[in-house]
């Protein structure tokens, strides 16, 4: 149905005939403006105020990555889904520390076993399993990070077993990755933390009031949180895809003395791979029907929504294939 | 559904046609349309389509697929405009 648009290359959004049409030297391609989801935008875009009137009349939330395909910020639309109701609940669960920990408990949950899932379909031994009940012994957030920080560091550990030798990788480097384990993950996870905030845009949740990262950080931190329990299932199962059936090569790095980023090609291969992904379908439990991982996404979030109006306790998501 | 939409358009209407049609569906060659589409979404195209035609002199055919797994494309010659996400 609606796509997510990618713009790789170097151009202008302009708005024409009511729809959008996206400029560059290759020429002018209109973009169905009923057709777009949401607007990833990795090369340098000039925007005219039009388009922005029409993309914000519209709903289409627009994410801007810098060149090294850091993620930078979004163009939010006016929110057209409010509920002071649930704001209030949400922020009252964020400052009941009883309650917060509670979610930020789930989170770490839901990811951790998403993240044994993973290795389990490798068949490979993991920690995650002892690790996760001293979850039940935390009583403030950094004791639930310092635990979800011991998961990952076992789990980081055994991802080198599923890949080739020259992706190996000793320990999560950021800003910038060192070598090409590190610089896939980065790219991946901000392509989900923006996944993510398209989907929470199409709620009624505030994506400023998080649980298990701080809200003060100056980001939409509850995309931060939801995309924890994604992580694992849509970015590093890609990875090993594409690694291992050799779709990325050490061709499609950049690599310079203390950096390591995708180039265009590895991104587009990437980008590609991502967005069929989104599109998958598995037929849900609950549900009884069909549903793509983009819209497992969405009911997390609607999941939590009960759980913030007490209709119904929050369960995370777990991979049950 | 998937729709294919076909027109043979007075000249003088022919642009705004186009321009309705943008909004919802890729343009595929001259006067030909596709794309996806919700049935009130397709109500809404053909409402949209009927204000700004002639019905004494205009001419729209709508062609309707359950999904676009029910019909095979085969492009001869150019691809004028391919859909794709990545631009």
């Amino acid at each position: 149905m609606k796509k997510n648009y990618y713009l790789m290359s170097d151009g202008m959004l302009k708005r024409r005939e009511n729809t959008v049409y996206f400029v560059n030297k290759d020429g002018k391609k209109p973009i169905p403006i009923n057709k777009i989801y949401s607007i990833y935008a990795y090369g340098s875009l000039t925007f005219s105020s039009q388009a922005i009137h029409l993309l914000a009349k519209e709903g289409i939330p627009v994410h801007f990555f810098n060149y090294y395909g850091y993620y930078d910020g979004s163009f939010y639309p006016r929110e057209k889904l409010l509920s002071g109701d649930l704001i209030i609940n949400q922020a009252q669960h964020y400052l009941d520390h009883e309650k917060r920990i509670f979610i930020a408990k789930k989170f770490v949950e839901g990811a951790a076993k998403n993240m044994e899932k993973v290795l389990k379909y490798y068949s490979l031994e993991n920690k995650i399993r002892s690790i996760l009940p001293d979850l039940d012994g935390c009583n403030i957030i950094t004791e639930v990070m310092n635990v979800e920080g011991r998961i990952r560091a076992d789990y980081y550990q055994k991802m080198n077993e599923i890949l080739p030798e020259n992706f190996n990788f000793d320990k999560r480097v950021k800003r910038p990755p060192e070598n090409m384990i590190n610089a896939l993950i980065s790219f991946g996870n901000s392509m989900v933390y923006s996944t993510a905030l398209s989907e929470i845009y199409n709620t009624q949740l505030n994506p400023t009031i998080s649980y298990l990262h701080e809200p003060s950080e100056r980001r939409f931190s509850l995309a931060l949180d939801l995309s924890e329990i994604f992580k694992p299932i849509l970015v590093d199962r890609l990875i090993f895809y594409l690694v291992n059936k050799r779709m990325l090569s050490e061709d499609d790095f950049e690599k310079d003395l203390n950096y390591c980023l995708l180039n265009d090609k590895g991104r587009k291969i990437f980008i590609k791979e991502y967005d069929e992904r989104l599109k998958k379908t598995i037929k849900h439990r609950e549900l009884n029907r069909k549903v793509s991982y983009k819209r497992l996404i969405r009911l997390e979030s609607y999941k939590l929504i009960k759980h913030l109006l007490g209709s119904k306790e929050y369960k995370p998501f777990v991979m049950w294939w | 559904m998937y729709v294919i939409i076909v027109y043979d358009i007075k000249v003088e209407r022919v642009n705004k046609v186009k321009g309705f049609l943008r909004k919802h569906l890729y343009w595929i060659q001259n006067s030909v349309f596709e794309g996806e589409v919700t049935k009130s979404e397709l109500e809404e195209i053909k409402t949209g389509l009927l204000d700004i035609i002639n019905k004494n002199e205009d001419s729209v055919i709508i062609y309707r697929f359950r999904t676009d797994d029910a019909f095979t494309r085969k492009v001869l010659g150019v691809e004028k405009a391919p859909i794709d996400g990545i631009l």
